[in-house]
């Protein structure tokens, strides 16, 4: 384990210090995914004043509010993405820098995948975070967390992060056999928007196709840390969540490595 | 040290059409083209060897590197290196094994180059204290010092060649690939790359598979080189026996005193040859004779002789077949078929 740590810990401290490198395009990610926040928040605004009944989907506005900026906190810790340096790895060729090394390509992906999130929890997300908070007890008038559904948040938001990563390395091999990913990538991100909860959360789909839901990874992503943080999800319901989180991190894992070692067996490493 | 088995390798490609409406025919067909970039290859390396491994563009070099560093899968046969199969097992195999590619770099390319071989430490699992003296042999022998801190993006070509060449010798590796190290480098830092590479077999023993376009690399490093075409082995041994071989032509000029004999001097019923054993051409301007032939066939004392018979000679030069020259007949497939 400590040899794992000394191996995989400096990829993590090199992601970080990249995005020291480039603050720029790293300030104006977190100006955009706000704004983005912003609409939805105006959005749900007029969907509950012009809705006579004081819940949607099991949420009175004012949780609302908190869902629509938690989402944009957990899912900037969460999502980030792995499946753009496969793309560029096997675009540029560089792939095969990385399997003359006695490393993991997997574990380094998601090591560099753990630096960028640190740097996105540190940098903006512990701050809205926090103003979240305050925003929630003052104007809103809620409860404020309290420090096991954080305890639990953050947990459930590690196990989030390791199913995304993993699942998004199992996607980005598909650029092995199509070479060129970018467009797939924006449909996954679409389609990771509506099946995670980022859009609408989950409880607003009819219950057959949440039913459905239940059996894919996707809501264990941003849905369930959030509904933790609620409160929504308390006692044994939380527990289970939890549980079906860490089943789906060791299938992912699994799969992930099956699918890699079919991939290395027909690669092909472009230019030179 | 390395052992090559019959090793192939094809690439298996959709066939494309030419033009908009190849395009559009290409969408629905499913041929599928086989190329076989190595065909059955087999040699075995010992240790401490600096073997240059050439060949075309595209005759397969880079191909069989990469088999032998674990990137690619041979379709048929296996190589060992070091007794670990590379495609198996490579993660022990990458313990034991530096790679330069020319062409790109394994250096973090928005860190600074000091960051790079701190990961390099940790990943290969290399001692503090072997670390700094490892440093230090590579500093004197790559001159890193100067541009150690900077990042690897703002490198000029030269540095970042050697930058690579001690990323890749920092675990003290047994074998080393290089593809084409000294491409697109000037030549001072060609001469201090191949010193590097020289003292570091020496040092070491460290065995070195070397890829290359460059004539000077393969002259002043190998003692043994492996010749390939299309996929095919088509020559494994020493240098001094590849120019023994097929380096059979000589050239002899001469100045001359007497232009206007020219016209008169047979050279081939002189020295009783057929014509095309010995050509002769004579410049004007320079007013230099030269006759090229077989050394095994005709003497330089012999054909001087037989030249002085008719005319004075003021200066004589003898020219051997230069390397360049036998690899390019070889590539343009002249000397292997006939």
């Amino acid at each position: 384990m400590r040899k794992y740590v000394k191996i995989y810990l400096p990829f993590t401290l090199n992601a970080l210090k990249r995005q020291m490198a480039y603050k720029g395009a790293f300030y104006l990610f977190i100006l955009v995914s706000l704004f983005s926040s912003f609409i939805s928040y105006y959005l749900w605004k007029a969907i509950y004043t012009s809705s006579d009944q004081a819940t949607l989907g099991g949420l009175t506005q004012e949780e609302m509010v908190v869902y629509v900026f938690m989402v944009y906190v957990t899912s900037s810790i969460v999502m980030s993405s792995i499946s753009n340096y496969v793309s560029e790895d096997v675009v540029k060729g560089t792939v095969a820098m990385n399997l003359i090394k006695p490393i993991d390509y997997r574990m380094s992906l998601i090591a560099m995948a753990a630096g960028n999130m640190i740097y996105r929890f540190l940098v903006p997300s512990v701050a809205i975070w926090i103003g979240l908070e305050i925003y929630k007890v003052t104007a809103l008038g809620l409860r404020p967390v309290t420090a096991v559904e954080v305890l639990l948040y953050l947990l459930s938001s590690i196990m989030s992060f390791l199913i995304y990563v993993l699942f998004d390395f199992c996607f980005g091999m598909v650029a092995f056999f199509t070479t060129y990913i970018f467009g797939m990538m924006l449909a996954e991100e679409a389609l990771l928007g509506f099946l995670t909860g980022q859009l609408i959360p989950i409880s607003f789909f009819p219950s057959a196709v949440q039913r459905v839901f239940d059996f894919l990874p996707f809501s264990s992503m941003v849905y369930t840390p959030i509904m933790i943080y609620l409160g929504k999800y308390t006692g044994r319901t939380a527990g289970f969540m939890l549980f079906r989180q860490a089943a789906w991190v060791v299938i992912l894992y699994v799969a992930g490595g099956l699918i890699w070692k079919r991939v290395t067996k027909r690669l092909v490493v472009l230019g030179g | 040290m390395i052992e090559v088995k019959h090793i192939s390798k094809d690439f298996v490609t959709p066939k494309k059409y030419p033009g908009l409406k190849g395009a559009v025919k290409g969408l629905f067909s499913n041929e599928k083209i086989v190329k076989t970039a190595v065909d059955d290859i087999s040699f075995e390396i010992q240790k401490g060897e600096i073997v240059g491994y050439i060949g075309s563009n595209g005759a397969g070099k880079s191909t069989t590197i990469k088999m032998m560093t674990g990137i690619l899968s041979p379709t048929r046969g296996e190589c060992l290196v070091d007794g670990i199969d590379p495609n198996k097992r490579r993660k022990e195999n990458a313990q034991n094994i530096g790679v330069v590619f020319g062409q790109r770099t394994q250096l973090w390319w928005d860190l600074p180059l000091s960051e790079s071989f701190t990961v390099l430490k940790e990943i290969y699992n290399v001692s503090d204290s072997t670390y700094a003296e490892r440093m230090e042999f590579l500093n004197r022998v790559l001159e890193m010092q100067d541009f150690f801190d900077r990042p690897v993006r703002t490198l000029s070509l030269g540095q970042r060649m050697r930058a690579d060449l001690g990323a890749a010798l920092l675990h003290n590796p047994k074998v080393l690939y290089l593809d084409e190290p000294t491409i697109g480098l000037d030549l001072i830092v060609k001469d201090n790359i191949r010193e590097a590479i020289k003292e570091i077999n020496e040092r070491y023993q460290t065995t070195v598979v070397l890829t290359t376009h460059d004539i000077g690399d393969i002259e002043e490093l190998c003692n043994r080189i492996i010749v390939i075409d299309e996929g095919k082995k088509i020559y494994d041994g020493s240098l001094a026996a590849l120019k023994e071989t097929y380096g059979t032509k000589r050239r002899v000029s001469m100045e001359i005193r007497q232009p206007e004999k020219v016209a008169k001097l047979h050279l081939a019923s002189l020295l009783n040859v057929r014509e095309e054993e010995c050509s002769v051409n004579y410049e004007k301007e320079s007013n230099t004779l030269s006759v090229t032939f077989d050394k095994h066939k005709i003497q330089v004392p012999q054909l001087l002789t037989a030249v002085m018979s008719v005319m004075d000679i003021k200066d004589v030069q003898i020219q051997e077949t230069e390397l360049s020259q036998i690899v390019k007949e070889i590539y343009s497939h002249g000397i292997m078929e006939g």
